[in-house]
Parts: structure tokens; sequence; C-alpha cells
């Protein structure tokens, strides 16, 4: 017994230091194992997850420039504020951070005690906040690690925030960025790859408390900068074509928006691309349009939401290169060229205009001046802007060559300007008919611009291609890339697409349309001292946006400067005009001029005056204050203007235009020789829907001065504005600027009927 | 002194003779067929002994000691190691749990070889005074000042230690003691079953009171060894343990076992938390992991360790190991358990040689502790068993601990003196 109970306990014993070494260590080193080889990766990835903490510092944006190294979009640095609710010990500490945070953020206790109840260590709270904010936000922090132990928490990371330090301004170009600092529309979203920088990040060892462990893990990847952009944009050209588009605007009731567009038509350079109704990128979201967005709130709350999109999408639509139109009769310049290139016309081509054509059995195109323009060479046709004249011609000119010159000025492809979302042509289609191809009617419609669609941007290229001698160019708003030192990253070359028509025909052309600028159609877009070449458009379009009964137009005008040596085009179009008045020479051909004669001063064009005009001129008044009224009527005399003198004082105390001030020739200057008289005032008489001479008369009766802008040296013009409202109290003397335009039945317009 | 005899195990060898203790003689009537007694005398004639390092009386036993060495200073390495930073973080002194773990680690070194001087029969005679000091401080430290809901330490000013760390020795020592006394009727119910039952059922009972899961582990595993050892038959393991999982499961339902499930609850969740709850109560496991995962197979190196920068709560403690996997790999992790199953190994083998009966399941049930610990302490940190608070032996902060681990390492050395064994 004694020895079996030996052996057994031996045996036991065995047994036992095997289950321990084999079962128990065997299984411990198996799980071991386990977990650091075959788990190793999984676990450690999800260790130094909760290690490292990796913070992004973000790139400042580069800065948009106009072409003169005005700033026009920049990068402001503002902060984001980040929690790391992991470490937050307790719903205490939680409580007090929601409730000392959301008043300054701006957001509720709820929200900002959500993103506290997060399980990480990188939670958003609130991006770009400003630096008031963010002091206010220290302040609160250092509050609360003194006085409740809670740190590490809240932590601000730098950011950026994009500002338009002029608002609503050629926001179709510009475009905006989003919530990310992305670029959303126009250079902001073409050039994101270059404004966007690198961001950068920041690596480093936190123990679980948030603190740096004292380990040299820190990585630093310095942010780097977004290359800035220069672009071909001049602020002060872009200013004057919104400035006067936006007028046009106001005075036609011009209910779908309108454009300008200004082109260097050498390089293709655009210098100024006004989109009216557009956005703030500074706050892109909001609709800018204060009735469109008041008729919003008006609606039912379920449709809200899908009338703002769809107005926001239609104010983000840049209108000058996404939205498609018939061109009407300013692409009569482009059936010209192809006309006089292929010689389908020469000096003695003659037509005779009966007021209709039909093109096709059955179909009959009136012209606008539906007794008919009578016979006409083709210089007087293009003047006449006669729709049968050039329905002839385009006959002449055939189908074929019709869509071959189409596609050599472009039409049919995108013009290849560095701005998202350009549309393409709508040409004729017809089933079983080969690309182009054109039955007569639409042959006939298309030699005056009317049945297909082509884009604002493709017509301008065009026309500056007639411009600069035949080429086409590919325009372009980005001159230059540059980086944060200023290196050139990036320089646009302007590109020569290919020759369209020769030289010779182009100059050709250019008089031609200079004649109608100055006294044929287009005259109501003459500038004085400049040679302006144009022509008018008024397009019938098939939308009806104002009801079914109403036709609704497109106004526009096309032109350059110098016609000589063209260096500028511009476009305006203005997208159904509701006042009544929607010719092309009506709504569009006025602000052309007055654009083109402030632009083209500022682009130092040296203007060339006729005798006529130069008598014309304006003379800038002297001071005069102080002198003696004998002096002062005698110098005023041998300045060319003539003077009023009013109260009996002898001496000048005030005088009206004041010294430096632009007073018309022949005008007068009203000298004030005491206090009472220098009380005086009238009332501002109507002066529009006169001729010129009317006007001259009844402004003298009130001894007010007028500075005559548009066409009024042409018979049959009669004024249309008048800058002072009829019944203003002004001291007399006051300056009034009067526009003319020709507005008498037989402008040659194109309305088909 | 016919009662020794009962324990004697070895009978008519020349070790004993050597010795100037007094061991009964027995008649040859058992041929010296044993193995080991046979070589051992062999090869040491009386002469070497006299030369032999540590060998005053007998030559303890080389290897285990060298063991203990080798476990006491890579434990007080990696202690440190994992503990520098929460040291820093909490006392501002990176030496802070260095510090009183190396005095204690000092003390106790000096205390395990004068303990191994001492004759071990010694706590023979005090095998049941010091089971009745267990129950004594197990019932006070139920009511100790300064404990709050768990009641697990004495706090005596500087000195705090758990009550159970006590009573796994005292129930190691009732075991070998009873064992030894009635080794040949320890296979019957009366002499083998009920006295287990008795010390174990109040232990387990006051265990649960503090409460002390793990302790209960423990306590019912080593008694368990010590049955198994003296000889209780199988049939009442089998009975034994449908009668746990009976009792398990009925404070289970009835949520008895309160803190111990709170820590359940989130058993091999760690990686797959799916509430907050859960994530804040998985919180150490998951970072015992993710320290492990790190480790790889070479480790990170020395020092290294990212998770012990307070992402390992209390990284010192029950988790040191966790900490050790990430530093020295899977390899390092090899070689310490490898170090420990020699230990293991070397002192079971050891107390098979033992002198008598008594000094031979002394020995291996104070063996089978540390193996346990260290394996349940592995399951633990790999998330394999529930949280439950097992600290690795010579690894873990502690000082209390630590000291009572090396006096028990003192007793396997004194009975290695008079063990009938190869000792260098």
């Amino acid at each position: 017994m004694a020895k079996g109970n030996k052996q057994r306990f031996r045996q036991r014993a065995a047994i036992l230091l095997s289950i321990i070494l084999v079962t128990g260590f065997g299984a411990a080193i198996c799980r071991l194992g386990y977990l650091s080889l075959a788990q190793g990766s999984v676990l450690s990835e999800k260790a130094v997850e909760q290690q490292l903490k990796d913070t992004t510092i973000s790139a400042c944006r580069g800065t948009i420039y106009d072409t003169n190294g005005k700033v026009l979009a920049q990068s402001a640095t503002v902060w984001q504020v980040v929690f790391a609710p992991a470490y937050f010990k307790n719903d205490t500490q939680r409580q007090i951070v929601a409730d000392g945070l959301a008043p300054i953020l701006g957001m509720s206790v709820a929200d900002v005690l959500a993103h506290a109840k997060k399980n990480n260590y990188f939670e958003i709270v609130k991006r770009r906040i400003e630096s008031d904010a963010r002091d206010k936000i220290l302040k609160f922090i250092d509050k609360i690690e003194k006085e409740d132990g809670i740190s590490n928490v809240i932590e601000l990371i730098q950011d950026y925030k994009r500002y338009y330090p002029y608002g609503n301004f050629a926001s179709a170009v510009l475009g905006f960025t989003g919530s990310d600092d992305q670029g959303l529309a126009g250079v902001e979203y073409q050039y994101n790859d270059y404004l966007t920088g690198k961001s950068g990040r920041i690596i480093t060892a936190k123990n679980a408390n948030g603190m740096d462990m004292p380990y040299n893990y820190e990585q630093l990847v310095p942010a780097q900068q977004g290359d800035s952009v220069v672009l071909t944009i001049d602020e002060t050209i872009q200013h004057i074509l919104e400035k006067y588009v936006q007028q046009e605007i106001v005075k036609d009731k011009v209910i779908n928006r309108a454009v300008a567009i200004m082109m260097n038509v050498n390089t293709g350079a655009i210098l100024g691309m006004a989109v009216e109704g557009g956005f703030d990128p500074n706050h892109p979201f909001d609709i800018a349009d204060s009735a469109t967005a008041s008729a919003i709130k008006k609606l039912p709350v379920a449709q809200q939401s899908n009338a703002i999109a769809a107005a926001q999408l239609k104010q983000w639509r840049n209108k000058a290169i996404s939205d498609t139109y018939y061109p009407g009769s300013v692409f009569k310049i482009i059936t010209s060229s192809m006309a006089l290139q292929e010689k389908v016309v020469d000096d003695k081509w003659h037509y005779t205009c009966t007021g209709s054509l039909s093109p096709a059995p059955g179909v009959v195109i009136h012209c606008s001046n539906t007794s008919g323009h009578g016979t006409q060479n083709f210089l007087k046709a293009l003047c006449n802007s006669c729709n049968p004249a050039f329905m002839t011609i385009g006959k002449s000119i055939g189908a074929a060559r019709f869509y071959k010159y189409f596609q050599a000025f472009g039409f049919t492809q995108k013009t290849g300007i560095d701005l998202p979302g350009e549309s393409e042509d709508i040409f004729f289609k017809h089933d079983n008919e080969p690309e182009g191809y054109m039955d007569a009617v639409d042959l006939a419609c298309a030699s005056f611009g009317q049945n297909f669609s082509i884009t604002p941007i493709q017509l301008i290229t065009a026309i500056s291609s007639v411009a600069n001698g035949g080429n086409l160019v590919q325009p372009y708003v980005v001159s230059k890339v540059l980086d944060s030192n200023g290196n050139v990253v990036k320089a646009t070359e302007p590109k020569v697409k290919r020759q369209v028509i020769s030289s010779d025909v182009a100059a050709q052309l250019r008089s031609m349309l200079q004649t109608n600028a100055t006294t044929g159609g287009a005259r109501n877009g003459y500038v004085a001292g400049y040679h302006v070449a144009g022509k008018t458009g008024t397009t019938e379009k098939k939308d009806h946006l104002q009801g079914p009964d109403i036709e609704d137009y497109i106004s526009s005008f096309c032109g350059f400067c110098p016609a000589e040596k063209p260096q500028v085009a511009l476009l305006v179009y203005f997208d159904t005009p509701t006042s009544g008045a929607y010719y092309g020479s009506m709504v569009a051909a006025p602000v052309f001029g007055q654009c083109m004669k402030e632009i083209l001063p500022y682009l130092h064009i040296e203007p060339q005056y006729t005798a006529e005009e130069l008598s014309n001129l304006d003379i800038k008044a002297d001071s005069y204050v102080g002198d003696s009224v004998a002096k002062a009527k005698n110098s005023i005399q041998n300045s060319g203007l003539t003077s009023i003198v009013k109260g009996s004082g002898d001496k000048v105390v005030r005088q009206i235009p004041e010294s430096g001030a632009s007073v018309p020739k022949n005008g007068t200057v009203v000298l004030f020789t005491d206090s009472k008289s220098a009380g005086e005032q009238v009332s501002v008489p109507k002066l529009t829907g006169l001729s010129m001479t009317e006007v001259n008369r009844i402004a003298s009766m009130y001894d007010l001065n007028v500075c005559i802008s548009g066409a009024s040296s042409s018979g049959g013009n009669t004024s249309v504005t008048q800058d002072i409202e009829q019944g203003t109290l002004v001291s007399p003397g006051t300056v009034i600027s009067i526009s003319f335009a020709n507005s008498s039945s037989d402008d040659s317009e194109d309305i088909v009927r | 002194m016919p009662e020794r005899n009962n324990y004697s195990l070895h009978s008519g060898s020349s070790v004993q003779n050597s010795q100037g203790r007094t061991v009964n003689r027995r008649l040859p009537q058992t041929p010296p067929q044993s193995a080991f007694s046979g070589k051992v005398s062999k090869r040491l004639s009386k002469t070497q002994m006299r030369f032999k390092m540590f060998s005053i009386r007998l030559g303890l036993d080389l290897p285990f000691c060298l063991l203990v060495l080798i476990l006491v200073t890579i434990g007080l390495i990696m202690m440190f190691s994992a503990s520098a930073p929460v040291s820093y973080y909490t006392t501002g002194d990176s030496y802070y749990y260095l510090k009183r773990q190396l005095i204690f680690a000092v003390f106790g070194i000096i205390a395990m070889i004068a303990i191994s001087y001492f004759d071990y029969h010694f706590f023979h005679k005090l095998a049941m005074p010091i089971l009745g000091l267990s129950f004594i401080l197990l019932i006070a430290v139920l009511f100790w000042p300064g404990n709050s809901e768990v009641k697990r330490w004495i706090n005596l000013g500087q000195f705090t230690f758990q009550a159970s760390e006590f009573t796994k020795f005292a129930l190691i020592l009732f075991f070998a003691h009873w064992g030894a006394k009635y080794f040949d009727k320890t296979s019957t119910f009366r002499y083998g079953v009920f006295p287990a039952l008795a010390v174990l059922v109040p232990t387990v009972g006051l265990l649960a009171l503090e409460p002390h899961f793990s302790g209960i582990v423990i306590m019912t595993l080593l008694t368990a060894v010590m049955m198994y050892l003296y000889g209780t038959k199988l049939r009442w393991f089998v009975m034994a343990l449908a009668g746990v999982l009976v009792v398990f499961f009925v404070l289970l339902i009835t949520n008895k076992l309160g803190y111990a499930m709170e820590r359940m609850d989130g058993w091999g969740q760690a990686l797959t938390y799916t509430t907050n709850q859960m994530w804040q109560t998985t919180w150490q496991t998951r970072n015992s992991l993710y320290a492990i995962g790190s480790g790889g197979f070479w480790g990170l190196g020395l020092g290294q360790s990212r998770q012990k920068f307070l992402f390992l709560p209390e990284p010192q403690n029950d988790f040191v190991f966790a900490i050790v996997v990430e530093e020295l790999g899977f390899i390092g992790a090899i070689i310490i358990l490898g170090v420990f199953g020699l230990l293991v190994w070397r002192g079971i083998t050891m107390s098979m040689r033992a002198k008598d009966k008594f000094g031979a399941l002394l020995g291996m049930g104070l063996t089978a502790q540390v193996g346990l610990q260290v394996v349940l302490n592995i399951f633990v940190i790999t998330d394999f068993l529930p949280n439950t608070g097992i600290s690795l032996p010579f690894f873990s902060s502690g000082g209390s601990s630590l000291l009572m681990l090396l006096v028990q390492m003192g007793i396997i050395l004194s009975i290695s003196r008079n063990a009938n064994i190869e000792k260098t």
C-alpha cells in the first residue's frame, strides 16, 4: 500500500507538472502567439491609432488677382474647434464644456454635447471661427483647466476662409469655394489643383491624457501654400461692364440675366466678363436676387428647397459660356466673312429687298422693314441688316460651305476657355442626314443667325478673328499661375487655332462694320473719337418666358475698336428685356457705347476725333470763385463757353459747373455773386424724346448744361435717357447727361415675322 | 517518534545519514530502489558536499535559486519599465514603484535565503495555527478600515498586503500537513475530501464577501491540486466540478458576484465593444491586447512600449506582462515563460525527491501556485479569461506579495536542502 501510494504520488506529480507546463503554458504561449503574431498588425494599427495624433494643417489657398494685381479672392486665417472627446473623464466635464462653448460657437448645447460624447480623438465641432471667438475659447480652455481640471479636450486648429473683397463681382469668373475650401465653380474650380496647395500634417505621439509622450515621435509635414492665379480680367473694366449692364437690366427690365464679355482680339484674353444675375461668392448659397429670394419665401415650405436649389443653379451658371442662344443678326458678320472670302459678293453685287423672301415653297420670311429696303449693295445690306439679302447670300454660299466656315469659326467646338461648364452649340438636326446638313429654310435662317444656338463666348471669339485679321484664338481668363514666392508656375501662351479668313477679307469687313457703327444700324453703339465697328442683333426666342402670347427677345451687340487695328472686342447681350424696347440697337448698343467710352481711354487707346466731334468736346471748367465778375466773364468767354451771372455781388462766390468739372462745348457757366443767388435752384425739365436741337433749347431756357452721348449727330435720333430725373431740384448750370438713340421706324433690325 | 514514520518518504538512504538531523531509520524492508536516491549518493561524496556553495548543512537547490533570482531581476526591470510613465504622471517620480519593489525584493531575497536554512518541518507543526490565522485575516479584512467596496487589503500604515496572499500559503501548508499526516487514508472521503471542503468552503465564502473572484479561483485550483497530489479519487473531482458549476450558476442567476460580474461583462468583447459602457469596461483588456499585438515577434525594444503611457491602466500590476510582450515581443515572452516553466519543472521534480511527504506536498503546492498564477495571469491579459485581477509572480508590483512569494521560495529551497537531488 505504501509503495503503491508512493508511486501514485510520483505519477500524480508528474501529471500535474505536465498539465501545468504543457496545457497551461502551452495554451498561454499559443494565445500570446496568436495575438502578437497573427493579430499583430490589426492590433498594433489600432494601438497606433490611439497613440498617434494626426493633425491636418490646412494649406492656405492661393490668391486670385486681377491682371493688375488687385486681389479678387483671398484666404484669411480662421480657426476650427476640435474636440478629443476620448479625454473627457465623465459626463460632468462634457456638460461643462458644452455649456461654455455653445454660446461662443453659436451652437446649441445639445449639438456640442453630441460631439463631446463621441469616442474619438479628433472631432470637428465647428469650422471657421473668427479670431474674436478664438480668443474667447482660449480663455475658456484656461478657465476649465484651472477650475475643473479639464485639459487636452479642446483644440484650436488653424484654418482658412475665403474672402472675396468685392462681393458680388465677377462671380461667374471667380466662382466660389465649398465648406472644405475646395473650388466649386469658376476659376476656383478650374484651377483648384493649383490654388489648393498641399495640406500638411503633424503627427505626434500622445499618451492617453493627450499630452505629448516624452518620445521624439513628432513628425511635421508643413502645409504648402497654394499657387496664386493672375486673371486676365481687369478689375476696372469688369466694374465698368457690370455697372452699365446692371443699369440696363434695371432700365429695360431684363428678366433673364445679361452678359458682357470683353476680349483682347489678338490674344483671346478675357478682360472682363460680366454675368449679371450672379451671386456673392462670400455667400454663394444665398439667393442674390432679392426678387427671387422673396418669391421663394412666399412659396409653400415644401417647395422652397427645390426652388432654392434651382435659383442657386441659375445664379451659379456662367451665362457667358454655359448658355446657348440664337446669335441673331450679329451672326451676319460671320455670314459676311464667308461671302467675302468665297467671293459670293463683290462690288457689283446688289439685292433688291421687297420686305420678305420665300426660301422654300410655303415659307415666307419677312425683313424687319416689311416694306422693303429697296435695292442695296452689300455694304448697305449689312448696314440695313437686311434679312432677305442675307438669305440670298446664304443660298449662294450653300449649305456645305456654310457649315465648313461654321466649323472653321469654331462654333462646333468648345472654345476651350479655362472655365468650367462650357456648353456646345446646338446645330440643325435632321434624321438620316449627315452632320451639318441644312435644308433651304435652315440655311436661310442660319444666314441671319436664327434657329441654331451658340454660346456668347463662341460668338465673341469668332468675331475677334474678324477683328484680328482672321485668326481664331483660344479665349482664356488666367494669364499666370504663381507659386507662393511669386515664381511663374504656368503662363498662358495666347493660342491661335487657325486662320479662318484672309486678312484682306477681315480688313474689308472691319471697315464695313465701322460704317455700320457710325451711320448704319449699329450707330447707337458709336463712341465719339473712336473708330468703333459693330453689329446689332435682336434674337427671337422660342421659350416665352413672359407668357405664351408674348414674344421674347435677346438684344445683343458685338463690336470692336479701333476698327483699323482692333484691340478689344465687346459683346453685350440682354436676355428678355420686358420694358417694350427690345431691339439690339435700342437696348444693347447704348450699353456697348457707354462701356467703350469709359474703357477705351482706360486702355490708353487714343481718340481720333472728327472735326465735328472736336467741336462738341467737353471743356474743363476753371475756377472762377473769388474772381471779379468781369474777369470771370472774360476768361469764360475765352475758353469757348458762355456765362450767366446770378445775383448782384462783385465777386464770384460759387460757380456751376464747379472747377474741374467738364462743361460741354458752347455750354454755360453760371456764376453766383452773392449768397442769396447761390441757393437758387431750378427744377429739371423732361429732356427725353426730343431732338438734339430741342434738348439744347430747353436746357438753355433752364440755364442747364447738357452732355450728349450716343449717336446724336445722325438725323432722326431722339434723346432716350437723362441722368437726372425730371422734377429734381438742381443748381442752375448743372450738367445733365442725355443719351441719344436711333428710334426711327426704318431702323434696320432683323425681326423675323 | 512513531509519528514521523508516517511521512517519511525515503527510507534508508545515505543522504539521511549524512545529516545531523535525526531521521528515524526504518528497517530496510524497502530496498533503496529509488533511482534518484541512488544516483545522488553515488555522485556526491561527503567531501564534495562540504565545499558546495550554500551548503552549510546541505546545499540548497542552486538551479531553482538561480531561476528565482533571474525572475526577480527580469521582473524588477520589466516592472520598472512598465511603471515608469504611470509613476511619473501620478507621483512625479519615475522610480516610485521600482524603489518600493526593490526594497521588498532585497528583503525578500534575504528572507528567502534565511528561510532556506530553517527546517521546514517547523511549518508542519504550525500548519493548523497558520490556517487559523488565515481565517482570522480573511475575517479581519472585511472590517479593516480603509477598504471601500472591495475589501481585500490589510493596511498597516506603510505596509499593505492582501489577506488572500497569506490564505494561499495557509491553504497549501494545511493540505501538505494533512496529506502527509494521513497519506494512506486520503483516498477516502473522510480523510481526503471532507477536510478539504471544510477548509475550502469557508475560505471561498469569506473571499466572496470581499469580493475576490480571482482569489476564489486560485484557492479552488490549489485545493484541487493538493487533493489530486495526496491521492483523492478522480470521481470526487468530477463531482466537485459539477458542484462548482452549480454554485457558480446560482451566483450568476442571483447576481451576487457583483464586482466580478461587472468585469465579466466585457469578457471577450474588448475589441468588439458596441456600447460606450462596454468600451469603458473593457478599456484595460483592450489596451492590453493592443500592447501584445504591438509587440509582434521581436517587440518594440526594452523601454519602447507606448501603451504604458497611460493607455493601459496600472501597467505595473496585473497587466505588466502585456507591456513585457510589447517591449520584448513574442520571443521575449517565450523566454520568460520558459524560465517560469523551468522553475515549475525544477520545483516539482525537486519536491518529488523531498525527504518526506510533507516536504514533497508543500514544495509541489507552492510551485504549482506559481505556475497557476502565471498561466491564469496570461489568460487574463490575453482576454482568454475575464479580467479578475491575478498578479504575475515576480513581475507585478506589490511589495508584500513579492515578499510573501520569496518567503515561499525560501521554503522550497529549504525543502531542497533535504531533497535527494543533484543541486548544481
